[in-house]
């Protein structure tokens, strides 16, 4: 009758018995799952955490650039490598497109991670543990974690973030003793050459020490998670054989030559939309911030990949 | 019913005759108001264009995602799967319930439409909404997903795309407001409403708080977009995006129960066995849907785990019981009537003496298993705080929304539109043949799909992702091995689903069409049931013994993947 009236007295007739019954089952089952996900929290060893500190994406950048300049012993794939102290503060950075650092982990011990992005929301992935967790900028998402079995983890972003989002994947290495990071091929990081060119005040530095801070820019700034050093074509133009290259540009509806030259490079980073590569125009580049010395120390890395 | 009508003054329709407005159907005996017909058929129609475009996005984004075929660049993946999500939940869902709502509040009131003008309104609102975001979306201008996550920025015209078609849907669920006062005022139908409009009251109620929180994000996030408003926090706008994205679900299974009820009265001439419970679980979800939007946060920064706790659950999972009761009171309302027939041997004789060559019994009954099995039982596991983890924004996600909005939703409207061939288009149904078997092939594919993308996603495999092998990374990941099977097997069931929505679509056609008119009860090919015989007499004891065997089968199930995901969750790493 349901789509007439109901009869008379339908407000009145009894509950049948097994229709009671689940009724009851039901509601007892649905407090069940309440009480069981508070007692979790009492006993259960996996809890998101509570805790979230109000960032920018200024200043989470600073923070995590300046943590990976101070405690990165290498780099693995163009990702900087740190090996955190058990129970210290780590910081792992998400933007378009990579993870950045590379951890070493300890089993069993417990790590801090603040985890925020620098532009778009992403999502933390850690496989094949199947951890999973929302990134987003101008939150620092404070969670402990604490690795229960040792091997190699990849973190994978689940949360689309635009076109590269399939390429944006970064490691995690659990290990239960030194001899372990021979496994993963870690076992000569140190502290990578990179980090050791100290700036040195009085004499001008020579192009080749620019060239390896540019290659720090590089790293930390994230530009090869588009531009490659080898010669591939990835998102951007790629690096190799760059410099000094006659490249076809759009500046509005305009398309002419230039000479990829210092001053060219410097407008590409400072305003990246205005002259946009043929064969790349579908993909601005986003607005990388950096100073002076820091550009002219990846031009120097670009020279020095001229062939 | 009353034949007097008392047209009162303040209505635009008042002046013209009751004969111009009404024909009384000679099926059905319902006095069905010819405007209100007419926006039924025009959304209808609306809906299925909606849908043709979503199966045909996702038939590609499954190949896609096929990685032996990768089909599709990364630009138009993503594209396609924003066209999609759009399209399928958004655009054919509602087209299809403004539909119902007109047709719960007029045809079955046997009252007139409050106004039509502002019927069309809201129609053509709708349709501009559609045409601009969809435009926008192909021409790669809102590569954002459903979604839209801010900072990730569209073209503005795609929001205003997205909020013409909300603020005609709002319009329309006024309307249908309007129509149930004039059906009180003039007392079109007995003291109470009937069940069936009394579900699409809920459905309704629902819609306007949730369409209220798409306004209340969409009209900053488009005034950021404009560059009016600097920026639109990321955490803010998930919160109340979900608002309506997972608020708006419950229109659906609103909706979607209360055809149910229908297709259990126009089917076997059953009712729910206690009309109070049933309405009593529709009052559930109105209530306690509210934050439903928690769901979507319980791995998210910025809201505390007490938050959390709190708001998926207000500690009783309400509205998980509303669903539970009807998980119950919609198969004893066959069950019951099916008895009463006379079909009382055992425990399932009812069952297997059902109309199974009605495509709308076959289609509702295969929505409440598929509804049940494998959208239920995930989607409370799934929300849980702590077993979020292992699942949160794994490709397990759509795979649980499959289960509800596709083989649920879907599958139930597909159903109904059996009935509402002949009834509101009043046309015969053509291909009969293909009608029959056009719900199982639905069902098996969908199944397939849903089944497959929950088990890959607990394998970790992410949702929206283009590239499973992620080419062009600095590093790689290799699934488990297994991960290949059941890809073969969603892009399987994904065909499947397709051909079955094709074959749907060219019954319609055909039959709205090119198909023979409908002149009396003789032309009718599916059965319309008289109301099941009254009990003889009450025993008192169980009057759905069949039902509470299966709904104990469905208990066990849920147990079974309560247990087996908490065990997955305590053998991951330790995370506070």
């Amino acid at each position: 009758m349901s789509l007439l009236s109901p009869v008379e007295g339908w407000y009145y007739k009894k509950v049948s018995k097994d229709e009671k019954m689940w009724v009851l089952i039901s509601l007892v089952l649905c407090i069940m799952l309440f009480i069981w996900m508070v007692m979790w929290h009492v006993y259960g060893k996996q809890n998101p955490s509570s805790t979230t500190y109000k960032t920018s994406t200024i200043e989470f950048t600073q923070l995590s650039e300046a943590y990976i300049k101070k405690n990165m012993i290498g780099v693995d794939n163009g990702i900087p490598v740190v090996r955190p102290e058990p129970n210290s503060d780590v910081f792992l950075m998400a933007e378009m497109w990579r993870w950045s650092p590379v951890l070493i982990l300890e089993i069993n011990q417990a790590y801090r991670m603040h985890i925020s992005s620098k532009d778009v929301v992403h999502g933390l992935s850690i496989q094949p543990v199947n951890m999973n967790f929302q990134v987003y900028p101008t939150y620092d998402y404070l969670l402990e974690f604490k690795p229960t079995e040792p091997g190699e983890y990849k973190v994978v972003c689940n949360e689309f973030c635009g076109i590269g989002h399939h390429t944006m994947i970064g490691k995690i290495v659990v290990i239960e003793k030194e001899e372990d990071l021979a496994l993963y091929g870690y076992q000569d990081m140190k502290k990578s050459p990179a980090a050791t060119v100290e700036k040195d005040d009085g004499e001008p530095m020579s192009d080749a020490d620019k060239a390896i801070l540019g290659e720090q820019v590089f790293t930390l700034k994230g530009c090869g998670a588009c531009h490659k050093t080898d010669g591939t074509v990835l998102i951007g133009p790629s690096w190799k054989g760059l410099y000094g290259k006659e490249e076809k540009v759009k500046e509005g509806n305009k398309v002419f030559s230039v000479v990829v030259d210092d001053d060219y490079i410097r407008e590409s980073i400072l305003e990246p939309s205005k002259k946009l590569t043929v064969g790349f125009e579908n993909l601005v580049m986003p607005q990388v911030p950096m100073n002076d010395e820091e550009i002219d120390y990846v031009i120097a890395f670009i020279k020095s990949l001229k062939d | 019913m009353s034949n007097t009508i008392e047209l009162t003054g303040d209505f635009q329709s008042a002046a013209v005759p009751e004969e111009q407005i009404f024909r009384t159907c000679d099926i059905t005996g319902f006095k069905v108001d010819l405007r209100s017909e007419k926006l039924i058929k025009y959304n209808a129609v609306a809906a299925v264009v909606s849908l043709l475009m979503a199966v045909t996005a996702a038939l590609l984004l499954v190949f896609t995602r096929y990685q032996p075929v990768h089909l599709l660049n990364a630009e138009w993946y993503y594209r396609l799967v924003t066209f999609h999500g759009l399209n399928a939940l958004i655009f054919w869902i509602i087209f299809f319930e403004v539909a119902g709502l007109y047709f719960g509040s007029t045809v079955i009131l046997n009252t007139r439409f409050s106004s039509p003008k502002t019927g069309w309104v809201a129609f053509w609102l709708m349709v501009a909404g559609l045409v601009i975001s969809n435009y926008y979306i192909l021409i790669g201008k809102a590569d954002v997903m459903l979604t839209s996550y801010t900072p990730l920025k569209a073209h503005p015209m795609y929001y205003l795309g997205v909020i013409l078609f909300a603020v005609g849907a709002i319009i329309a669920v006024v309307l249908f407001f309007g129509n149930l006062m004039i059906a009180r005022r003039e007392r079109t139908y007995g003291d109470s409403l009937p069940l069936v409009a009394y579900g699409f009251m809920t459905a309704a109620i629902i819609a306007l708080i949730t369409l209220a929180s798409g306004a209340i994000i969409y009209i900053p996030t488009f005034l950021w977009s404009l560059g009016l408003v600097e920026n639109v926090d990321p955490a803010m706008y998930k919160l109340i995006w979900w608002g309506l994205g997972h608020s708006s679900q419950q229109i659906n299974v609103a909706a979607m129960v209360s055809i149910w009820y229908m297709v259990s009265f126009l089917t076997v001439g059953g009712t729910s066995i206690n009309e109070r419970v049933s309405r009593t679980a529709f009052v559930l979800y109105i209530l306690f849907i509210c934050l439903a939007s928690a769901h979507h946060l319980l791995t998210d920064p910025g809201v505390s785990s007490a938050w959390k706790v709190w708001n998926t659950s207000y500690a009783m999972y309400l509205a998980v019981l509303a669903s539970m009761i009807h998980a119950f009171a919609v198969p004893s309302s066959f069950e019951s009537a099916q008895r009463r027939w006379g079909y009382n041997k055992g425990l399932f004789e009812w069952l297997s003496k059902a109309p199974w060559s009605n495509p709308a019994f076959s289609s509702i009954i295969l929505a409440v298993i598929g509804f049940g099995f494998i959208g239920g039982t995930t989607g409370v596991i799934f929300g849980m705080e702590q077993t979020n983890i292992i699942v949160h924004n794994t490709i397990a996600i759509p795979g649980h929304f499959k289960g509800t909005v596709v083989i649920g939703t879907t599958l139930t409207f597909m159903g109904i539109t059996y009935y509402l061939i002949p009834l509101i288009f009043r046309k015969k149904i053509s291909g009969m043949g293909w009608a029959k078997w056009q719900p199982w092939l639905f069902f098996i594919g969908i199944a397939l799909l849903s089944i497959s993308m929950i088990v890959l996603g607990q394998l970790g495999v992410p949702r929206r992702h283009w590239d499973s092998t992620f080419s062009g990374g600095p590093f790689t990941y290799n699934f488990n091995p297994a991960v290949d099977f059941f890809w073969a097997l969603m892009m399987i069931g994904g065909t499947l689903a397709f051909i079955s929505v094709c074959i749907w679509i060219g019954i319609v056609v055909t039959s709205v069409f090119f198909g023979k008119p409908v002149n009396g009860p003789e032309d009718m090919q599916l059965k319309i049931s008289p109301l099941a015989p009254p009990e003889k007499k009450h025993k008192g004891g169980f009057e759905a013994p069949g039902t509470l065997v299966l709904t104990f089968i469905f208990l066990l199930v849920f147990l079974a993947l309560f247990f087996l995901n908490w065990k997955w969750l305590a053998a991951t790493w330790y995370v506070k």
